[in-house]
């Protein structure tokens, strides 16, 4: 069946679609500085940095699932892969390097 | 949930400071040691304990699937969210959008369920029975 007669049959409600994603963005924006918080302090540099905020992110990810979405995604996420394991990851990446630089430079220089 | 959240939240940033203030401490007296293990594991463990905090106090997701979502809301009702707006209002959950067209009146009961409509066959029937009866009421 094609996606668009899927969503004739069971259609999906935008205000909760939207609600979702801010949540989820609410979220990713405060770990992400979080998260650079703690790799500026440990003293991260270059690519261990970066795989620690994938690291984070992904522990996020399943906190969400498991007391957010009640381990089923499908119900709250059109895309759960897109939407909630890789939703806002990139968009948290800047915040997550401001405060790592920060961190990095008020602890260690 | 609110005072899970609230109680994670101020054991990690109490956490997360110590540990912050300990590494500028460590760093400022043996500047090319590295970091103890102890500073480590708080560090780390403060960053999950707020996490888990950030996200048990954030508000709960709500069901995308209409079917779903309109079973939780007949179920449910209009409920608080927990939340007042500055001017006092309560913010409610989300209700039944169609609740202004007054259809569940016409469920078993004895109006048509559809706001300003008038039976125009009842009407007449009732005009013809009251001719037939004389025309007194």
């Amino acid at each position: 069946m094609n996606e668009e007669r899927e969503l004739a049959i069971n259609p999906i409600v935008q205000t909760s679609v939207q609600h979702n994603t801010q949540v989820v963005s609410n979220i990713r924006n405060l770990t992400a500085s979080l998260f650079g918080v703690a790799a500026g302090t440990l003293g991260l540099e270059s690519y261990p940095g970066f795989i620690f905020y994938l690291v984070g992110t992904l522990i996020v990810s399943s906190l969400v699932f498991a007391l957010r979405a009640d381990g089923k995604p499908a119900e709250y996420f059109h895309r759960p892969l897109g939407d909630l394991w890789g939703g806002d990851v990139f968009s948290g990446l800047s915040s997550f390097v401001l405060t790592w630089t920060l961190f990095y430079g008020l602890v260690r220089a | 949930m609110p005072l899970i959240g609230a109680t994670l939240n101020t054991m990690g940033l109490m956490f997360l400071t110590h540990a912050v203030y300990s590494t500028y401490e460590h760093t400022a007296t043996f500047p090319s040691a590295p970091l103890p293990l102890d500073i480590t594991i708080e560090l780390l463990f403060s960053t999950l304990v707020l996490s888990a905090g950030i996200v048990f106090s954030s508000p709960s997701l709500k069901p995308i699937q209409w079917a779903k979502w309109a079973g939780k809301i007949e179920r449910e009702g209009w409920q608080s969210e927990g939340r007042w707006t500055r001017e006092g209002e309560e913010v409610l959950s989300d209700g039944d959008p169609y609740a202004f067209l007054g259809l569940d009146g016409g469920i078993g009961g004895k109006g048509e369920g559809r706001r300003g409509f008038w039976d125009v066959r009842v009407k007449r029937k009732e005009y013809a029975e009251w001719v037939k009866t004389g025309g007194h009421s």
